[in-house]
């Protein structure tokens, strides 16, 4: 097996609350490979939150180690943690998080700006807003920009640091059926680009794009299994001609 | 995040609520404007009292003439204690720290020039007034040794005379009466402008002491060379205490007093006008004392804004975390939004403070003078009222744990 690009290890993650212990994450192991397609599923308190925060740096753990690219990060500085996700993760959020008064191109820049290295060029941040379909709109403010777009906005600013792995937390939950696929479709051909992708989502319809599921109950991973994804192009196509037949009954 | 854009970011941040930003600068703009109106009213009394010390002729003591002892006991006469011309003689001669003592003798007479009358008041001199009150002449000549010999009908105007009497014409060699004496004006003295009393300075005429004395009415001095008062100037100004000892040994032998009850009186005028002016001073420092305080009420109204600003943007400085904002980039980023907020205001505060110190300078007739680093000072102060009311609310921005401000609603 080669190098994970981003694995867990025991994770465990327990919270007090008043005089009982609840184990959010009891001892979780996971390999995640460079290239991979990943659906995160669970119910709500399953732990899939829990771990997703504690994959993206956001969070530490009680026991066990994340480790990327083969560095144990479990038990960095709050700075420390910031450096390795500015280097190494991207997120995409459910509600987008953009700056509002802010450009497009001004919110891809975001991490960058970040960066004590960075130099101010501009170039590699409107290739990513080019990536995702956003040529024409870089100078746009979110507010004259449609979910769909926004959350686009966001792909390319989870892109724009080249990460090791892109996170992203139920980035279709806030957009209707047609967007989302849409949405589900740049994700697979990023994935096929070569991009390492983890997706959290409650959605089977949408965990079925993925190529391998993770599925969490009670703090504990129940299945972690390789399926062959469904093509989110040719969904998109036959829900578009179904609402083109209805349309003309 | 280089400091820049961190500017821009605080820029854009205040845009956005921009009603709320100036009512939160107010506080720091009334104080600034209050403290450098104050400091700067009170800079100008300080330059309008340093004038009036040079233009009362730098390091200088009048001596005036006492009526006589009040006990009732007269000497007989010739032995009449009372300044005269020999004493002015005498101390500049025997105090070799005095450069000029000036003898002078003043009345109030009503002075007539055509159908214009005024009534200055008049001075009977000699040309030792002028390097003793620095008098300089604007036209016309000093007093001849004739004349001053001789009771000359002579006199030298001020310029608030020369205005009221003769407006715009040439007053040299033109007669006026003084009372019911005319004499010919010979020469016309600067202007000094008020003193900080308000008194006008050039409201008087010199003449010889001799015309005076003899020409002009009501005078009843005790001796033919009696004068009011002597007008001393010290060369050096550190040797003002040991010349007035001095004087006060030398006229007590000549006048041959040993009481306390001396016919002559001592009195530093340029000291009586510090003393003045240190009340002032005091007072407006008290006033601007005041006024900071207000500044300090503003900086807390900056704190209160920036601790809302803070639980308002809590997501974004989660999502700021998220893609690698560090706790000193989130810190940095608030304190700059609190800098500048009250650079804002401070140089705001600036301009209201130029405004109204113009006005009271124009349409109150105030002397006010801002100071250089009275604005640096009040600048940088509210900068650092802006870091230290700032820095709670962005220390407790950059303490925020990045998954909590993510999820905050």
């Amino acid at each position: 097996m080669s190098q994970a690009v981003i694995e867990s290890l025991g994770l465990t993650k327990t919270y007090r609350m008043g005089s009982q212990q609840v184990h959010a994450l009891a001892g979780v192991d996971v390999h995640i490979q460079q290239g991979e397609f990943i659906a995160v599923m669970g119910p709500s308190g399953s732990g899939k939150s829990t771990f997703m925060n504690m994959l993206g740096c956001l969070d530490s753990p009680s026991s066990g180690e994340i480790r990327i690219q083969g560095e144990n990060v479990t038990h960095l500085s709050a700075a420390e943690l910031a450096r390795i996700r500015n280097r190494y993760i991207g997120f995409v959020f459910q509600q987008f998080n953009l700056l509002p008064r802010t450009t497009a191109l001004d919110n891809v820049l975001l991490p960058l700006l970040y960066r004590k290295d960075h130099d101010g060029n501009n170039d590699f941040a409107s290739e990513c807003l080019r990536r995702v379909g956003l040529a024409e709109r870089m100078d746009h403010h979110p507010s004259q920009l449609s979910g769909g777009q926004q959350q686009r906005v966001a792909i390319a600013r989870a892109l724009v640091n080249q990460p090791a792995v892109v996170l992203a937390d139920e980035p279709t939950g806030a957009l209707d059926t047609e967007t989302g696929l849409e949405i589900m479709q740049l994700f697979q051909q990023l994935n096929q680009e070569g991009k390492t992708i983890v997706l959290v989502t409650h959605e089977p319809e949408v965990a079925a794009f993925a190529s391998r599921q993770l599925i969490f109950r009670d703090g504990r991973l129940q299945s972690d299994k390789q399926v062959q994804a469904e093509s989110a192009s040719e969904h998109l196509a036959r829900y578009r001609a179904q609402k083109q037949q209805e349309g003309l009954a | 995040m280089k400091w820049w854009m961190l500017c821009k970011v605080a820029w854009v941040a205040l845009q956005v609520n921009l009603m709320r930003s100036i009512l939160t600068m107010l506080g720091i703009i009334i104080g600034v404007a209050a403290v450098i109106i104050m400091l700067a009213l009170g800079a100008g009394a300080q330059h309008e009292v340093d004038q009036q010390i040079k233009n009362l002729g730098g390091n200088v003591f009048v001596v005036f003439a006492r009526g006589r002892a009040s006990s009732g006991a007269r000497g007989a006469s010739g032995s009449v204690q009372t300044l005269t011309e020999m004493d002015a003689e005498a101390i500049e001669q025997q105090i070799p720290q005095v450069s000029v003592a000036a003898p002078t003798i003043w009345a109030n007479a009503q002075v007539i020039y055509g159908n214009m009358n005024w009534a200055p008041s008049v001075r009977g001199v000699d040309n030792r007034i002028f390097p003793a009150q620095n008098w300089q002449l604007a036209h016309g000549r000093e007093f001849s040794a004739a004349e001053l010999n001789s009771a000359g009908r002579v006199a030298i105007i001020g310029a608030t005379v020369q205005r009221e009497l003769f407006g715009a014409s040439d007053p040299i060699g033109q007669t006026i009466r003084v009372d019911r004496t005319p004499v010919t004006v010979i020469g016309v003295l600067d202007a000094k402008g008020q003193n900080t009393q308000g008194n006008d300075q050039d409201d008087l005429i010199f003449m010889p002491l001799d015309t005076v004395r003899k020409r002009i009415a009501g005078m009843t001095l005790a001796s033919p060379r009696a004068v009011r008062s002597l007008i001393v100037q010290v060369a050096d100004e550190r040797d003002m205490a040991l010349v007035e000892q001095e004087m006060e040994a030398l006229l007590r032998q000549r006048m041959r007093t040993t009481g306390t009850d001396a016919p002559f009186q001592i009195r530093n005028l340029s000291e009586m006008v510090e003393t003045r002016a240190r009340t002032m001073q005091i007072f407006n420092g008290l006033l601007a004392a005041v006024a900071s305080v207000s500044l300090l009420v503003g900086g807390i109204g900056i704190m209160n804004i920036m601790l809302v600003s803070v639980t308002e943007r809590t997501r974004e400085i989660g999502l700021r975390m998220a893609v690698g904002a560090e706790p000193a980039d989130i810190l940095r980023q608030f304190l700059i939004e609190a800098m500048l907020l009250c650079s804002l205001g401070g140089l705001l505060g600036l301009s209201i403070a130029v405004l109204v110190t113009r006005s009271l300078e124009k349409f109150a007739g105030f002397t006010a003078i801002i100071q250089p680093e009275v604005v640096l000072l009040s600048i940088g102060f509210s900068a650092m009222i802006g870091i230290f009311f700032g820095y709670y609310p962005a220390r407790k921005a950059s303490k925020l744990q990045p998954i909590d401000a993510l999820r905050h609603e």
